[in-house]
């Protein structure tokens, strides 16, 4: 059983980095559709993830969960954020608040931040997934950075969707997942979410020929 | 009682529902007022039962205790008034051709699920769920902010949508944490996410984990309330969404984000000390005070008048809540329902304002007084009040809250007050400059008979406020008692 569990947690801590790194390619893509992909491996990764604690805990719960993220988060909101870029014509993300090397830097050292705040609650948590609690803070901020980083509106909605990521990895880390009423409806209204985004980008498109967001500059003081 | 909970979270999904098969005007009227009539009779019920002494609730689902209860009447009643306000309005607008009545009906769906979703928060007896419903209703007002399809509208939607799904999202982290902390103590299952056990429970919880929680939490549901500096995106929604929304989010929606902040503060304050919250929420709330009074000082637009108005009284609220004690809870609890009366007051009057001369120009703004005397009377008696002059409520509650805070730090009373002033000047200077003098344009005239609704929705609410300010009805007071005992500040309610 012990080498069972310790085994399982190097899985769990395995997947977790590699959600941690589709992060760090998003940061470093500049093509934007290549940015809707990772966002959809990343939704892969993730589930995995809440597999294999579903797996290793026997909460199976989480199955649905992840069964949820697939069809979701690699699915259907790539589907539409694909569709929404080619319907705007925006193929490349050359305009950039931060170059891409200053955006790694940063990046690492929002991760190093993530482990340093979580230090004195990790301790806490199943040992299964203990790791994984600063893991999804780091994701969380650094979708934060994204959303920060780039100008175009579509980029902006995948850093929101990869904030989310983040936030999902830290609900199963932390506790095993919330209970399924509560991922049900949390789904549902990202779900909604998504698509309000992209009715909005959309209307962005049709009024103002663009949707580089730094030209929304008309309500100030 | 139980029946009564169900009607009232019941009644705005049904209304929104039975809105989208609506085909005319009048039908579509007649809905939104019964709908009006039947939140003002169920809260009525509800607040009724709560003060009574016993907490309504339906399964484990809903419960009301005196915090939810005071929040349903703030809820359904400002709710209720901005129903008939914007049958008023949505209809000045149709008789003018501005909508057409496609979007007059969704109009009136996006505002029942919004009023429906907010309701549902309140009265959820778990912290998840409730952060399901407080996305529910950042979603519908989304779509309500970028109603009109200008520029100008589309640019306040999509800061809105940005900032608050950001925060809400970081609610939902805090959220999690809250989960983390309570399951070692409540166990694995939905029990550990419901307010009731955590309340309970509250002193066993991990310290650590619940100030990171909190801290998570006032920043995103404070992003909701509007709170600086996670601001930026309210002036620009509440000066470009349809009127009778930006009195709804002024007036409601930034109270359930601060209901939100608190319910979680009951939580905290066992198991950390009131002192960590407090000093989080004194700071959030004085810098917003600053930010506020500085920007009313310098308005052009009436709209965003207001609508900075509302970040200044958010920060009243929050300084109330974290000075604490009976002063300071008493105050921010006051302080809540008569902003909510006041503000949507202020927005219904300056909704009317808005269709007259068709922009939000306050230099083209002048002799309201005269030429819309009932308009013009409203804006200055809400101006006036939200400025914190006397018989109106937020005199009390400004007082309160400066006592609270003198007995605990002096240099914050002294800030507060200071930061009062600046405001009062500002608002009652910009207003005074609207309502009185000569009129300079004489605008659209509006269409006649539409004024009926504006009256009844202005009378209702300042009527309320009067009475409230003056003698504290014995359901209200009934209410204050216990919910001093949820926010752990017992004492004699002034």
């Amino acid at each position: 059983m012990a080498i069972h569990t310790d085994m399982g947690s190097q899985l769990v801590n395995l997947c977790s980095a590699l959600l941690l790194l589709t992060c760090f390619a998003i940061i470093a893509q500049r093509r934007l559709s290549a940015c809707v992909d990772l966002f959809a491996l990343q939704s892969v990764f993730l589930a995995v993830t809440a597999a294999l604690v579903a797996f290793l805990t026997g909460a199976y719960h989480i199955y649905i969960a992840a069964g949820l993220t697939v069809v979701i988060k690699a699915i259907v909101l790539p589907r539409i954020l694909k569709a929404v870029i080619e319907r705007l014509n925006v193929k490349r993300e050359l305009e950039l608040n931060i170059n891409i090397p200053s955006s790694l830097l940063v990046c690492g050292a929002l991760v190093i931040l993530a482990f340093y705040i979580t230090q004195p609650i990790i301790s806490l948590g199943f040992l299964l997934t203990q790791d994984s609690l600063a893991i999804a803070l780091a994701i969380v901020l650094i979708g934060f950075f994204i959303m920060i980083a780039r100008k175009k509106a579509v980029t902006q909605v995948i850093g929101f969707l990869v904030i989310e990521n983040g936030l999902f990895l830290g609900a199963t880390a932390a506790a095993y997942g919330m209970p399924l009423i509560v991922e049900l409806g949390v789904f549902f209204d990202i779900l909604v979410a998504g698509l309000i985004i992209g009715v909005y980008t959309h209307r962005l498109q049709d009024t103002f020929d663009s949707v580089d967001t730094s030209k929304l500059t008309g309500l100030k003081e | 009682m139980e029946s009564a909970l169900i009607i009232l979270v019941a009644a705005p999904l049904v209304s929104g529902l039975l809105s989208l098969a609506v085909r005319t005007r009048p039908a579509m009227e007649k809905l939104q007022l019964g709908h009006a009539v039947v939140l003002w009779a169920a809260m009525a019920a509800v607040v009724a039962g709560v003060a009574a002494g016993e907490d309504v609730s339906f399964g484990s689902l809903l419960h009301a205790d005196a915090l939810s209860a005071f929040m349903d009447l703030m809820l359904a009643f400002v709710g209720g008034t901005a129903l008939v306000y914007a049958v008023g309005y949505m209809g000045e607008k149709l008789s003018r051709r501005q909508v057409e009545f496609l979007r007059y009906r969704r109009f009136f769906v996006y505002f029942d699920l919004f009023l429906f979703a907010m309701v549902l928060a309140v009265n959820l007896d778990n912290i998840a769920l409730m952060w399901i419903a407080v996305e529910g209703s950042t979603i519908s007002a989304a779509l309500s902010v970028g109603f009109n399809r200008t520029k100008a509208a589309l640019e306040a939607g999509w800061k809105y949508i940005i900032l608050n799904f950001v925060g809400i999202t970081l609610a939902l982290f805090g959220t999690v944490l809250v989960y983390y902390a309570s399951e070692h103590v409540l166990g694995v299952s939905m029990e550990a996410l419901k307010w009731s056990a955590l309340a309970r429970a509250a002193g066993s919880l991990n310290p650590v984990v619940l100030k990171m929680a909190f801290v998570f939490v006032m920043i995103g549901y404070g992003t909701k309330a509007g709170v600086a500096p996670m601001h930026t995106w309210l002036p620009d929604a509440h000066a470009e969404a349809p009127t009778p929304i930006s009195a709804v989010l002024s007036g409601l929606m930034l109270n359930l984000g601060l209901y939100a902040v608190l319910r979680l503060k009951t939580v905290v304050d066992p198991a950390v000390g009131a002192e960590f919250a407090g000093s989080i929420m004194v700071g959030l709330g004085l810098l917003s005070m600053t930010i506020a009074a500085t920007f009313m000082l310098i308005q052009r637009d009436y709209k965003r008048l207001f609508a900075y108005s509302s970040i200044e009284h958010v920060g009243i609220i929050l300084v109330g809540f974290g000075v604490g004690g009976s002063a300071g809870v008493f105050g921010g609890l006051f302080h809540m329902i008569n902003h909510a009366l006041a503000k949507s007051t202020a927005f219904y009057a300056a909704g009317r304002v808005l269709l007259r001369y068709g922009h939000k120009n306050m230099e083209g703004v002048t002799g309201l007084l005269r030429q819309m005397p009932l308009v013009g009377g409203a804006m200055l008696l809400a101006a006036l009040a939200l400025a914190g002059m006397p018989p109106f409520g937020l005199f009390i509650s400004e007082i309160l809250i400066a006592i609270g805070a003198y007995d605990k730090r002096p240099w914050v009373a002294y800030l507060f007050l200071g930061l009062l002033v600046v405001a009062f000047a500002a608002l009652v200077y910009q207003v005074f400059r609207m309502v009185l003098g000569e009129p300079k344009e004489t605008g659209s005239p509006m269409t006649p008979g539409g004024g009926r609704y504006t009256a009844v929705a202005l009378a209702a609410n300042l009527a309320a406020m009067g009475y409230i300010g003056i003698h504290m009805p014995g359901f209200l007071r009934a209410l204050f008692i216990p919910m001093t005992r949820i926010f752990h500040a017992m004492a004699e309610v002034p």
